[in-house]
């Protein structure tokens, strides 16, 4: 089990002529993935997703606040001792063309990790080339046809697929799918989703899923929890079908009504929130992060930043939540 | 005792393919063949040349600077011997010496490029700081200095001198290569999957930037060619050893090449095969990149 | 020359090649298609379908080493463009048809202003009132929700992926083109600023009179613009009608897998189902029967042996030897 309380992070950006620009990329994240659990994130791009995924794969070093893993906080270690427990959490790239050596095979993208874990249980390579073949047989592709080919030889979906094998060799406990399908075809797309929810259940290992894809969260974690992320601040969580069909916060309103609605089968919610105005870093950040965009604010927004208030299920940050229906309603 | 393992042969056909791969790539273009062929030839003088000739070579004391025949192709030199004969066994030398020094500035280079690059942080800077002092050592100079004490007879310690004098640059460019790789996925998921780092600088940065090396090597020997003729003929060094350098130096300086035709051949001869070489060598340039990535070899 | 009206256009039997090392595939394999004027149509279908190909081709503007082989596209006000040559060619890009390209974020000059890159492409076009066009652009950037001023003297880097689409898609308008091609303007850009786009082309699109062809791999995409709808498989076009019908009740097999493939906020999600098998690339797509035929759960005999005949009853064009089957009055696609 991992639990994040108060991750913050901020890039200092080599700025122009006015030195260097702080960018606050996290502003104090919580939230907790259980064992087989599903966590999804999502937000507009540059909202700290990315760099929330690779801080919980110990790619990326955060400023404050801590992740506790198994027990362990990991500020109460040396970075070199973090090590064995990141390795437990695995990184699913976006984009499976660069994830892949070109130089290699797959038989030997997956032998070197496979390698060091026969060494630390003592077996043998024969081991290892049945491990080779189990793994991609379980994410679904034929290991004869991939192990001698290139990656440039795979299509999309099967290279995300020998992906999310190769983190499998380390038996992780949690996987981080950072907008893992969006540059996969959109027919494969759902094949590679299938496989993640499919993994949730045969391995139970956790997924930590970041998208700005809603519908795609519902696919995968649609029994996990839900947190709606903006400019580096959780603005609204909350169980995922439940965040889905009943936002309050106007920012979660927002991104749900701009999912396109496939209009002959559905038909648009009723009260679908446009925001104002085009996501802007350099909106002030003294009230509420949403404010300039927000079709509702009022001067209680501008003027002090609102936390997060739970009612035990569903937490929001805004003064104002209501219910409104913005997602499609199938046709009849 | 069989070993039946279940997937074994990979690695096997993957170095077969890799030959009939190389062998796709160059016969792809005319031009790259030609190329292979001009630097096989070379590669064939420098080690069987001084084998085909006796040692040393015969003079003729009747025919001092003879005109090309069919019995002196290229004609003789001031002491009646053959120029071909000079060129063929003056090779040997010369490639000795390119070959070294670019073993030695690419060695030393990709090393230094990849450490800072890989590492940054401490490593960076002082590696860095390494290549800039190499890079401000005035080459031509220092070797001025070198030759008064050291004779250079052979053609690795030329090499060696060489090589220590031009890795700078190859370190640089291939920091700033494995910089920019060290973003791409792949490496990163090496690194997350806990593989150690000689893995990740061996296996997985190297060979991407292995048609990138190749070609400097290539690039390196043509340059070491040039300097060690270049050393020979201005006369810097001295004239033990048999060079294509050695021979320019004597027919312009010795036979007056520039002013009268009798010598013309003798220049010719070294001249020729420099530019030929280093045509081979750019030809074959070519195809490396073909060569190293497995897409652009299989078409 | 310059139409002040939406222009139709009517593609026919295009095949477009390719030149590979395996000799020159096709990459369209006899397409045809007709734009009625003043509609938005959607072209949607999966990587290596022909899209671009297609797109391009609308201009005559197939790169090489790939060549329009045969066919004609037929477009009002120009004719048949593909017997366009040179500077009539050169003419026609810009002035009747615009064009944003796919990844039009990455496809400005990142050494210009876009304001210089404006004039640039005013003077090819020898426009003589070059303060006029770029007062014409300002009022579109301010259309679509931009500083008009402050983007003309910005470079590519000082611009966020939403705002670089929508210089592309000014640059498309700014020359009074009334065909406009957008080739996956929203792919790569976030749901919101994704809706923000798809309005400015629906509105702009109605309040200039234009005729919009919008490719895109996004069913939802597709769905939220446009009147109407080609999917595309393989090189061919497989099913094309009114969006809504294609949608609500789609015909070819294909466009049916698409549609259940993907995730949706409203009813069961566990309904959605991968198509089974991948797409094919150039080299493996089938040289006789249905391209799609490896894919298909309706496969029958024939398949293997005939590619279908795109067949048109009540509006609705669909490609498949299955359908065809069910068909009663069967009337051959006219091109008006
Ligand atoms: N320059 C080229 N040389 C060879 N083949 C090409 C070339 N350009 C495109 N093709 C091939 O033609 C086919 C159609 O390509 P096209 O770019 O039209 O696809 P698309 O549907 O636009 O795909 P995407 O969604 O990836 O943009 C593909 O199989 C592609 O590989
Ligand atoms: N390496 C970096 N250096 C500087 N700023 C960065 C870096 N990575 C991300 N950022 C900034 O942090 C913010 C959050 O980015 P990111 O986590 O990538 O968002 P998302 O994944 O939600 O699109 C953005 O403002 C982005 O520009
Ligand atoms: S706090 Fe105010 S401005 Fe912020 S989201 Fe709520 S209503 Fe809008
Ligand atoms: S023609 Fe045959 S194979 Fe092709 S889509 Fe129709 S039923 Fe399937
Ligand atoms: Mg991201
Ligand atoms: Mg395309």
């Amino acid at each position: 089990m991992i639990t994040a309380s108060g991750i913050t992070k901020t890039y200092k950006q080599r700025g122009n002529m006015l030195g260097a620009r702080a960018v606050p990329a996290l502003r104090g994240v919580d939230f907790r993935i259980e064992k087989g659990g599903a966590v999804t994130f999502i937000g507009e791009s540059g909202c700290g997703k990315t760099t929330l995924g690779r801080i919980v794969a110990g790619l990326e070093t955060y400023d404050g606040g801590d992740i506790v893993i198994d027990g362990t906080p990991m500020s109460s270690l040396k970075p070199r001792h973090r090590e064995p427990f990141f390795r437990r959490i695995q990184l699913i790239h976006q984009d499976p063309y660069s994830a892949l050596n070109p130089t290699r095979t797959i038989h030997q993208t997956l032998a070197a990790p496979l390698a060091l874990r026969a060494k630390q249980t003592g077996r043998g390579k024969a081991w290892m080339e049945e491990r080779a073949r189990e793994l991609l047989a379980l994410v679904g592709i034929d290991p004869g046809y991939v192990l001698p080919r290139y990656p440039h030889q795979l299509s999309g979906g099967m290279r995300q697929r020998v992906v999310i094998a190769r983190a499998l060799t380390v038996d992780p406990e949690v996987l981080v799918a950072d907008e893992s399908v969006s540059m996969i075809d959109v027919s494969l797309r759902l094949g590679v989703l299938a496989l993640l929810k499919d993994l949730r259940e045969r391995l139970n290992v956790s997924v930590l899923f970041i998208t700005h894809d809603i519908a795609t969260a519902r696919y995968i974690g649609g029994d996990g929890e839900l947190y709606v992320i903006y400019r580096g601040q959780v603005v609204e969580s909350g169980p995922t079908e439940r965040v889905i069909s009943g936002p309050v916060h106007p920012y979660t309103q927002s991104l749900l009504s701009a999912i396109p609605v496939l209009h002959g089968v559905e038909r648009p919610g009723p009260e679908r929130v446009v925001p104002t105005e085009a996501l802007n870093e350099a909106h002030p950040d003294t009230g509420c992060l949403f404010a300039r965009r927000c079709p509702f604010r009022t001067d209680r927004c501008e003027a002090e930043l609102p936390s997060l208030v739970s009612d035990g299920e569903q937490a929001h940050a805004c003064y104002h939540p209501q219910r409104r229906n913005v997602i499609p309603v199938e046709a009849a | 005792m069989t070993v039946t393992s279940p997937v074994a042969p990979a690695p096997i056909s993957l170095r077969r393919n890799f030959w009939r791969g190389v062998g796709r790539v160059l016969r792809r273009k005319p031009s790259r063949m030609v190329g292979v062929a001009i630097v096989v030839l070379f590669v064939f003088m420098g080690i069987f040349g001084p084998l085909l000739y006796p040692n040393p070579l015969p003079r003729d004391d009747n025919a001092l600077y003879a005109s090309p025949s069919w019995a002196h192709p290229f004609g003789t030199d001031f002491e009646g011997t053959d120029v071909l004969a000079l060129v063929v066994t003056g090779t040997r030398y010369v490639l000795l010496a390119g070959l070294a020094t670019a073993v030695i500035t690419v060695a030393l280079g990709t090393a230094i490029g990849l450490l800072a690059g890989f590492h940054r942080g401490r490593w960076d800077t002082v590696l860095m700081r390494l290549t800039d002092l190499q890079l401000t050592i005035p080459g031509l100079p220092l070797l001025l200095v070198l030759s008064t004490v050291w004779k250079f007879t052979s053609p690795i310690e030329m090499g060696v001198v060489l090589g220590l004098l031009g890795w700078g640059g190859i370190a640089r460019a291939v920091r700033s290569q494995s910089l920019s790789l060290r973003e791409r996925g792949f490496i990163e998921a090496a690194k997350g999957l806990g593989l150690p780092t000689r893995h990740i600088v061996v296996r997985e940065l190297l060979p991407s930037m292995a048609p990138y090396i190749a070609m400097n090597m290539l690039i390196a020997v043509t340059g070491a060619i040039y300097a060690q003729v270049g050393l020979f003929f201005l006369g810097v060094l001295p004239f033990d050893a048999n060079n294509w350098g050695v021979m320019l130096n004597l027919s312009v300086f010795g036979g007056g090449a520039l002013s009268s035709t009798a010598a013309l051949p003798y220049l010719l001869a070294p001249l020729l095969a420099i530019l030929l070489l280093t045509l081979g060598i750019v030809l074959v340039v070519d195809a490396m990149d073909e060569i190293f990535n497995p897409r652009l070899r299989e078409e | 020359m310059t139409r002040t009206s939406a222009p139709g256009v009517r593609v026919k039997d295009l095949t477009v090649v390719y030149k590979t090392p395996a000799g020159e595939l096709p990459a369209l394999g006899g397409v045809s298609l007709s734009l009625a004027p003043g509609t938005i149509t959607g072209i949607v279908g999966e990587s290596g379908s022909g899209k671009s190909t297609l797109a391009l081709s609308l201009l005559n503007a197939v790169q090489p080493p790939g060549r329009i082989k045969e066919g004609s596209v037929e477009i009002d006000g120009l004719g048949n463009v593909v017997e366009l040559t040179g500077e009539e060619l050169r003419r026609a890009r810009g002035r009747q048809v615009g064009y944003v390209f796919q990844a039009a974020q990455n496809s400005l000059n990142p050494l210009k202003t876009v304001g210089k890159q404006l004039l640039d492409l005013g003077r090819s076009h020898d426009f003589d009132d070059l303060p006029a066009l770029l007062k014409d652009a300002r009022a579109l950037l301010g259309r679509m929700g931009l500083d008009g001023g402050r983007v003309l003297d910005s470079y590519q880097h000082e611009l966020s992926g939403g705002m670089r689409q929508r210089v592309g898609i000014m640059f498309a308008l700014v020359l009074n083109a009334h065909l406009v091609v957008l080739d996956e303007p929203t792919t790569a850009l976030d749901m919101i600023t994704q809706a923000a786009i798809l309005k400015i082309v629906r509105d702009v699109h109605h309040e200039r009179g234009l005729t919009t062809l919008i490719i895109t791999h996004d069913m939802g995409v597709a769905a939220e613009v446009t009147d109407s709808l080609a999917v595309m498989y393989g090189g061919r076009v497989v099913e094309h009608g009114p969006t809504t019908e294609v949608l609500g009740s789609p015909r070819h097999p294909y466009t049916k897998g698409l549609i259940r493939a993907i995730p949706r906020l409203s009813g069961d999600i566990d309904e959605a189902r991968a198509l089974p098998g991948r797409p094919p690339t150039l080299g493996t797509i089938p040289k006789q029967g249905c391209v799609f035929r490896e894919r298909c759960p309706l496969r029958i005999a024939v398949c293997d042996t005939v590619d279908p005949e795109p067949v048109t009853r009540d509006a609705r064009t669909v490609a498949c030897h299955a359908v065809g089957h069910l068909a009663t009055p069967v009337v051959p696609k006219e091109y008006v």
